[in-house]
């Protein structure tokens, strides 16, 4: 068997807010193999963010240690972190933040483009993207020219267009109506099944948690419940 | 171009158009300091360039050959025998020198005094070869009375108007002048006024006289020797490498090392230091618009980092690292700046060329002549277009550009990309 797409071993984040200590991480030990569609819930406060930039090597742990696809972020450089981010993860955020000078095509093959890929090559991948998530023919529309569901779709296919080991998305459906939000959703869940793209959710969306097959709960920086589950079909 | 590269370029370029109207701004900013920037080196250059011509025609050329003791003691002893300045003219005449030799004078200066019934004057007496010292100096173009000297002229004298005045003389007029011979004796030789000059320079007009170099030789007796051989090059940038030439050329003759080659800022320290206090005022204040026009680009390019901090987040989740986002950063500012720098240099020089291409005439805004540092200035000032003040002047801007992007630049690298993100909440 390969590498799990994810392993964290006690993981602390400890911030420092003037004398106060906010202990945000609290020892979480993880696992997700590749292929999953996990949810990450818990209420505000709980850490959920916190977590998803420790995996991402946005932050770094004050404890423990993080793998992503065996490679083990702890140590790594920034320059290091970068590169890892680039090859390995994708991020998916709750405001879409997509580059409002670029088009709906140039945003989503950014990490194709970073890459080095030659250009027919991208135009293919993302094209093709384009036409699974039901976004064909908006390809070269800005980002103000397209509605909130439709810029989220457009993140989902930079998130995955490299094939990452992993895809981090953080209250992807947060700005979304529930129409928005079930067509993100069934498009992530193709996504799983079909391309085998392994996610990562940070939610507290109830629909999003119905339809993952595996449920961590986050109370107070702490793993508090981690259940696999049928999720629901719509 | 590496991939990280166009993106960085795009993205700089995309941006730069967004905010259209605040890089517009700042571009006409640096349009107008590019403009005046080339505008005043090239004025600058055209103007010390006139003061270096005319100062060299008024002294000893632009480079100067004589003995190597003569700069301090300025004594007829210390003067080129015959032999040696008639090997440095061939060697001169066969050779030549790069850029070519405008005019090559030989000089044999004394001081001395000047007398008639009226009382004697200090004189400065320069014997001169009448045929080629009109190529080289100006004062044949300052004639008042008279004319200036020609060749076969013996008992000739062209005097400075102040000096005929004091000494009371008119055209015709007959009068002493004494000086130190070669072997130290007090000599005398009289001479007749063929010609007055006015140069404006009023220590010139009272004391500087020209008789022909035969009539000195023989009155002094030293025969063909000189005090100086002067050399007037094309312009004062050939002057370096004419030097060099010129050493390497003189040190194969026998008694080279008695012999100096000394440029116009030996030989005319005063003027030197005036061309280098102007170009310091020059680039003084050139320092302090381009640092005004600088804290506008910092200005433009940081407020364009602060209001992109989560562009700059996602592009660091994305995969770039901190040093590339301040690459693109640098890219943005120097676009902005060397666009624009460019084109207020091309505009600069349009403008000068076409205005003022023949010349500035400053004539309206002086009274009499202008003197500076012994030279009479032209009231026209003429341009001098120079490749290497345009590659100076885009080098200035780049260096603007890279200067003013760099603590924005700084701001972009340092961004916390969790940070960002729980900002954009």
């Amino acid at each position: 068997m390969g590498n799990p797409a994810l392993r964290t071993e006690a993981v602390w984040k400890v911030f420092h807010q003037e004398a106060e200590e906010v202990r945000a991480v609290r020892g979480v030990t993880l696992t997700i193999q590749p292929g999953e569609f996990v949810v990450l819930a818990g209420p505000s406060g709980s850490g959920k963010t916190t977590l998803l930039n420790l995996i991402g090597g946005l932050t770094r742990p004050s404890d423990g240690r993080v793998w992503v696809d065996g490679l083990e972020l702890t140590r790594m450089s920034s320059r290091e972190l970068a590169r890892m981010r680039l090859e390995k993860l994708g991020f998916i955020f709750q405001s879409y933040n997509l580059l409002p000078v670029l088009s709906a095509l140039e945003n989503a093959e950014i990490p194709l483009l970073l890459r080095g890929l030659e250009r027919s090559q991208r135009e293919r991948r993302v094209r093709e993207l384009f036409q699974r998530t039901g976004l064909a023919g908006l390809e070269h529309r800005r980002p103000g020219k397209l509605s909130g569901g439709q810029q989220q779709r457009v993140a989902v296919i930079r998130a995955v267009v490299g094939e990452p080991a992993l895809v981090l998305a953080d209250e992807p459906t947060a700005n979304l109506d529930s129409a928005a939000s079930d067509v993100l959703l069934t498009v992530m869940e193709e996504l799983n099944r079909d391309l085998g793209t392994t996610f990562l959710f940070a939610t507290h969306d109830s629909r999003l948690m119905e339809r993952s097959r595996r449920l961590i709960h986050l109370v107070d920086g702490k793993i508090a419940s981690d259940q696999w589950q049928e999720p629901r079909r719509e | 171009m590496s991939s990280k590269t166009a993106v960085i370029a795009k993205l700089a370029l995309r941006n730069l158009r967004r905010q259209a109207r605040r890089s517009l701004l700042t571009a006409a900013s640096m349009i107008v300091g590019g403009a005046l920037l080339i505008f005043s080196l090239i004025l600058g250059d055209g103007t010390h360039e006139q003061w270096i011509d005319s100062a060299a025609r008024m002294a000893d050329g632009h480079l100067t050959i004589q003995s190597n003791r003569f700069q301090d003691s300025r004594a007829l002893k210390d003067r080129m025998p015959s032999e040696s300045r008639a090997l440095v003219e061939q060697a001169l005449r066969q050779g030549g020198l790069p850029g070519g030799i405008h005019a090559m004078v030989p000089r044999l200066a004394v001081t001395g005094m000047a007398g008639s019934a009226a009382g004697a004057r200090p004189a400065r007496i320069l014997g001169v070869d009448p045929g080629v010292e009109a190529a080289f100096s100006v004062l044949d173009e300052k004639v008042r009375q008279g004319r200036y000297l020609r060749p076969g002229d013996r008992l000739a004298a062209f005097v400075g108007i102040g000096l005929l005045e004091a000494l009371d003389l008119r055209l015709g007029s007959k009068f002493v002048l004494t000086a130190q011979d070669a072997d130290g004796e007090i000599a005398g030789q009289l001479v007749r006024v063929v010609g007055t000059f006015r140069t404006g320079i009023p220590e010139v007009d009272r004391s500087l006289l020209h008789i022909p170099l035969s009539t000195g030789g023989a009155w002094l007796g030293c025969g063909d020797d000189i005090t100086s051989l002067g050399l007037l090059l094309a312009n004062s940038e050939q002057v370096p490498q004419a030097r060099h030439s010129l050493q390497q050329g003189l040190s194969q003759l026998p008694g080279s090392e008695e012999l100096q080659i000394l440029s116009w800022r030996e030989s005319l320290p005063e003027l030197d230091a005036a061309v280098k206090i102007d170009d310091f005022s020059n680039y003084l204040f050139q320092g302090i618009l381009f640092s005004i026009i600088a804290l506008g680009i910092v200005n433009t390019v940081l407020m364009s980092v602060m209001y992109r901090r989560r562009e700059f987040g996602v592009l660091q989740a994305l995969g770039l690292t901190p040093g590339q986002s301040a690459s693109l950063v640098l890219v943005e500012g120097l676009i902005l700046t060397v666009i624009s720098g460019t084109i207020g240099i091309a505009l600069g020089l349009s403008v000068t060329w076409f205005l003022w291409g023949e010349g500035l005439d400053l004539s309206s805004m002086m009274d009499n002549e202008w003197t500076f540092s012994g030279v009479v200035m032209d009231p026209v000032v003429v341009p001098r277009f120079r490749a290497a003040r345009m590659v100076q002047g885009l080098s200035f801007i780049f260096l603007i550009g890279m200067l003013s992007s760099l603590y924005p630049a700084l701001r972009a690298m340092r961004i916390d990309v969790a940070e960002t993100m729980k900002f954009e909440r």
